[in-house]
C-alpha cells in the first residue's frame, strides 16, 4: 500500500520516526577514496582524509584484482581497504575456475580488509557468499541494490532475509547503483524507497545513501525520511568546488541543516574522532 | 508551534513573528504538511501545470555588477554579446517547434541598448509572430531603461506595452531588504521599494507579473520572511502577481562565492512561502536550480507548477547549475507524483494536455545556450542605435 501511495509525507514521517527511535539525530558519514581496479594506485594524493580506501570496478582477472589491492595496501595508511562487489567476485570465480573462497583469501593476503558491497539483487546465493568471504577473513558489511527496482518490496525483503540468515550487515543502501539515463528515478521514487527500506529492513541498523551518486540535495532529504548514514563523501577536495566549502564542511553543514548531528566513521563502521 | 499550525490549517494569516517561528522551529515534515494542505485547498483538482517557453538572455553586458551573478560581463569584455534580431527569431522558431508560445526575455543592463532597441525588437517579433507572447524585462531592467531614457517608469512600461510587451518576470528581486541589496551590490540597480514600484506600475498598467526570491546569500531568516511579507502586501494592494518562484543562490564563478543552500533549505523556504503568500495562487518548483528530484519533491511542499521547460538557460548555468528537463521528463515527474499534468500560459490559463502526446517532439537532454562558444559576431541592427559606451564606440570604428 505505502509503496503505491502518493502520500509522500505520511510515508516519510513514519520512516523518520523509526529512524529517530533507532538513532536519534545521530547521522554518520564516511569519506571514501576510490581507486579503479584497472588503474592501480601509484601514490596517495596530498591532503587525503579518507575513512575508507575502496577499489571499484569489475576485475578482468584475479591477477588484476590482486595487483590493485596490493597497490592500494602498500602505503599502509591504517585506513580500512575495501574493494569489489560480491557479484563481481562471484563472476570472477565463474570465469577463472578459482573458488570464491580462494579469491577472497588471495585478496585478503594482498591486503584487502573487506568486500565493499553485496548487491542483494545480483548475487545468486548471498548467504553462502557472505559466509565464504567472512570465512576467508574479509568483512562484508554493506548491502546495496544494483539495478533500478520498480518492484521495490521484494528487494527490501531480500535484504531483510539476508540479514536474518547471515547477520553482520551494518548498512543497507536501497537506492540502485545504476540508473536509466532517459528515465531516471524521481525524487518521489527515491524518498519512498528510502522510507520503505527503513520501515521494512528493520534488522539492519543503518539505511545508507550515496553522497556522490545521488548528490548532496537528495542525500540530505533522504536523511529526513529514514536514512542515517552517508556513504562516499569525497576524501580529497577536488578543487571543483571553487570558493565553496570543502567536502567535509559541506557534508557536516548539510547534516546540520537537516537538524541532525554529524559523526564521521571509517569503512569498518568505527567512529572517528570529530 | 501547535497553535501556529492550527492557524494555518484554519486558513488564517500568519504575522511576521509566527512565520519566523514556523521556519526556525517547525519540523520539515510539518512544514510540508501545512504547505501541501494549502496547495490542495487552492488546487483541489489535482492538476500540476507547466509552460513551454524559452529563456532568452539578449545580452550579458551589464553595468550593474551584482556580486552574486556569474553571467554578466562588463562593458567592453571580449566575452560580451548582444543577440541579433535574426538570432532571436530563430530561437522563436525552435520554441514554436517544441510547442512553445512565449519567450522569457531578460538580460544585462547594457548601456548601448536604448529603449528604442527593445521597442524595435518587440515590434518586429509581434509583426512576425502575432500570437507569440513576450514575458520580458525584470524590474531592474525597466529601471535601467527609465534612467537611460530619462522617462518615468510608468511611461517606459506604456511604451514597451505598445511595442508588444505582454507581462513582466519577477527577476532581480533577490531579497527585498535594502541592507541585503547593498551587500549584494544590487541596491543601485533597484532598491526594494523601486523593485516593488515597477511591479505596482506594471499591475496598474494592466500587466500581470511574477514574483521571485533568491535566498541563501547574506540575508537573515528575518529578512527572508520580510521579503515574503513585502510581496504579500503588494499582492493585497494590486492582485497582479500570477505566481511566486524561489531559488537558491548559485555560487560558482561569482564574486560573492560561498556555498549553496541545501535541498532541505529549499523545501522549507518553499513551504514557508506557500504558507505566508496566502494571496498567491501559484508557486513554481525551481528544478533548474534544485535538480529534477528535489524539483519534483517541491510538489509535496507547496508547489503546484513545474515552471518552464526553458529550452535555453544561461544565467544559473554560469553559476554552476546545469539541470535539464524537457516536456516528457516534466510530465513524467508530475504523473509520478500523483498529479495530472497540464500545459498553461503565463496567466495560468490551461492550454491542454502534453504536446508530445499530440505530435512528435524531439527529446531535449541539454538546455541550449544563448550562442555558441567563440561566436563573437555583432548583430547588424545595433548600428542603428546611438552608442553610449566608449567601448562600443571604439568597436564600431574598428569593426570588432
Amino acid at each position: 500500500m505505502a509503496a503505491a501511495s502518493p502520500d509522500l509525507l505520511s510515508i516519510a514521517m513514519m520512516a523518520d520516526e523509526i529512524r529517530r527511535r533507532m538513532h536519534g539525530t545521530r547521522t554518520t558519514f564516511v569519506r571514501v577514496f576510490e581507486v579503479h581496479v584497472e588503474t592501480p594506485l601509484v601514490a596517495l594524493p596530498n591532503g587525503l582524509a579518507a575513512g575508507e580506501l575502496r577499489i571499484i570496478g569489475r576485475p578482468a582477472s584475479l591477477d588484476a584484482a590482486v595487483t590493485a589491492v596490493r597497490a592500494a595496501a602498500a602505503p599502509r595508511t591504517g585506513v580500512p581497504l575495501t574493494g569489489f562487489a560480491m557479484n563481481d567476485l562471484e563472476r570472477l570465480a565463474g570465469t577463472t575456475g578459482e573458488t570464491l573462497a580462494g579469491i577472497c583469501a588471495a585478496l585478503r593476503d594482498a591486503g584487502l580488509n573487506g568486500v565493499s558491497e553485496l548487491p542483494v539483487d545480483a548475487v545468486s546465493d548471498a548467504t553462502a557468499a557472505t559466509r565464504t568471504a567472512r570465512g576467508a577473513g574479509l568483512s562484508v558489511m554493506r548491502l546495496t541494490v544494483q539495478a533500478p527496482d520498480d518492484a521495490r518490496i521484494p528487494t527490501l525483503v531480500l535484504a531483510r532475509q539476508l540479514q536474518a540468515a547471515a547477520g553482520g550487515f551494518k548498512a543497507f543502501a536501497p537506492l540502485s547503483r545504476t540508473m536509466s539515463v532517459s528515465a531516471p528515478s524521481t525524487g518521489y521514487d527515491d524518498v519512498k524507497h528510502v522510507a520503505l527500506a527503513r520501515m521494512l529492513v528493520d534488522n539492519v541498523a543503518s539505511i545508507q545513501v550515496d553522497w556522490a551518486l545521488y548528490g548532496p540535495k537528495l542525500a540530505q532529504v533522504a536523511l529526513t525520511v529514514g536514512a542515517d548514514d552517508v556513504d562516499n563523501v569525497a576524501a580529497v577536495d577536488p578543487g571543483t568546488l571553487g570558493t565553496r566549502r570543502s567536502p567535509i564542511e559541506e557534508i557536516r553543514g548539510n547534516i546540520r541543516a537537516a537538524a541532525l548531528d554529524p559523526f564521521e566513521r571509517n569503512g569498518l563502521f568505527e567512529s572517528l574522532p570529530s | 508551534m501547535h497553535q501556529i499550525g492550527a492557524k494555518v490549517q484554519r486558513g488564517e494569516r500568519l504575522d511576521r513573528g509566527e512565520a519566523l517561528e514556523l521556519y526556525l522551529h517547525a519540523p520539515t515534515s510539518l512544514l510540508g504538511r501545512l504547505s501541501d494542505g494549502i496547495r490542495a485547498r487552492k488546487h483541489p483538482d489535482g492538476l500540476v501545470t507547466y509552460i513551454i517557453d524559452r529563456n532568452v538572455n539578449y545580452t550579458n553586458v551589464c553595468v550593474a555588477r551584482c556580486n552574486f551573478c556569474a553571467f554578466y560581463r562588463p562593458v567592453g569584455s571580449s566575452e560580451g554579446y548582444v543577440l541579433g534580431f535574426e538570432e532571436i527569431f530563430r530561437k522563436i522558431d525552435e520554441t514554436i517547434a517544441l510547442g512553445g508560445g512565449q519567450l522569457l526575455v531578460q538580460g544585462g543592463h547594457n548601456p548601448d541598448l536604448p529603449l528604442e532597441w527593445y521597442e524595435d525588437l518587440f515590434k518586429s517579433i509581434k509583426q512576425r509572430y502575432p500570437a507569440f507572447r513576450l514575458h520580458a524585462l525584470s524590474p531592474p531592467e525597466v529601471i535601467h531603461l527609465s534612467r537611460m531614457s530619462r522617462l518615468p517608469v510608468p511611461q517606459v512600461i506604456d511604451r514597451l506595452i505598445a511595442a508588444g510587451l505582454d507581462s513582466i518576470p519577477g527577476g532581480g528581486a533577490e531579497i527585498l531588504v535594502d541592507r541585503v541589496r547593498k551587500l549584494l551590490n544590487c541596491y543601485s540597480k533597484a532598491s526594494a521599494d523601486e523593485w516593488l514600484g515597477v511591479m505596482r506600475a506594471a499591475h496598474h498598467a494592466g500587466l500581470r507579473t511574477t514574483a521571485t526570491m533568491m535566498y541563501g546569500t547574506v540575508e537573515t531568516m528575518e529578512e527572508r520572511v520580510e521579503h515574503l511579507f513585502r510581496l504579500r502586501e503588494l499582492q493585497d494592494e494590486t492582485g497582479g502577481f500570477t505566481a511566486f518562484i524561489t531559488w537558491s543562490y548559485q555560487p560558482e564563478h561569482t564574486e560573492l562565492g560561498g556555498g549553496e543552500a541545501t535541498g532541505i533549505d529549499y523545501l522549507r523556504t518553499l513551504a514557508l512561502a506557500r504558507i505566508v503568500l496566502d494571496n498567491f495562487d501559484n508557486l513554481q518548483a525551481s528544478w533548474v536550480t534544485q535538480g529534477g528530484k528535489v524539483g519534483q519533491l517541491s510538489l509535496a511542499f507547496g508547489a503546484n507548477d513545474m515552471g518552464s521547460v526553458m529550452i535555453e538557460e544561461n544565467v544559473v548555468r554560469a553559476a554552476g547549475a546545469s539541470y535539464c528537463m524537457d516536456e516528457i521528463e516534466i510530465v513524467r515527474n508530475i504523473e509520478n507524483a500523483g498529479f495530472t499534468p497540464k500545459r498553461r500560459n503565463m496567466h495560468y490559463e490551461l492550454l491542454g494536455d502534453p504536446i508530445f502526446r499530440e505530435r512528435d517532439v524531439p527529446r531535449m537532454l541539454t538546455l541550449a545556450v544563448a550562442r555558441a562558444d567563440g561566436d563573437a559576431s555583432r548583430p547588424p541592427e545595433i548600428a542603428r542605435y546611438t552608442a553610449r559606451s566608449a567601448a562600443e564606440k571604439k568597436a564600431r570604428l574598428t569593426g570588432h
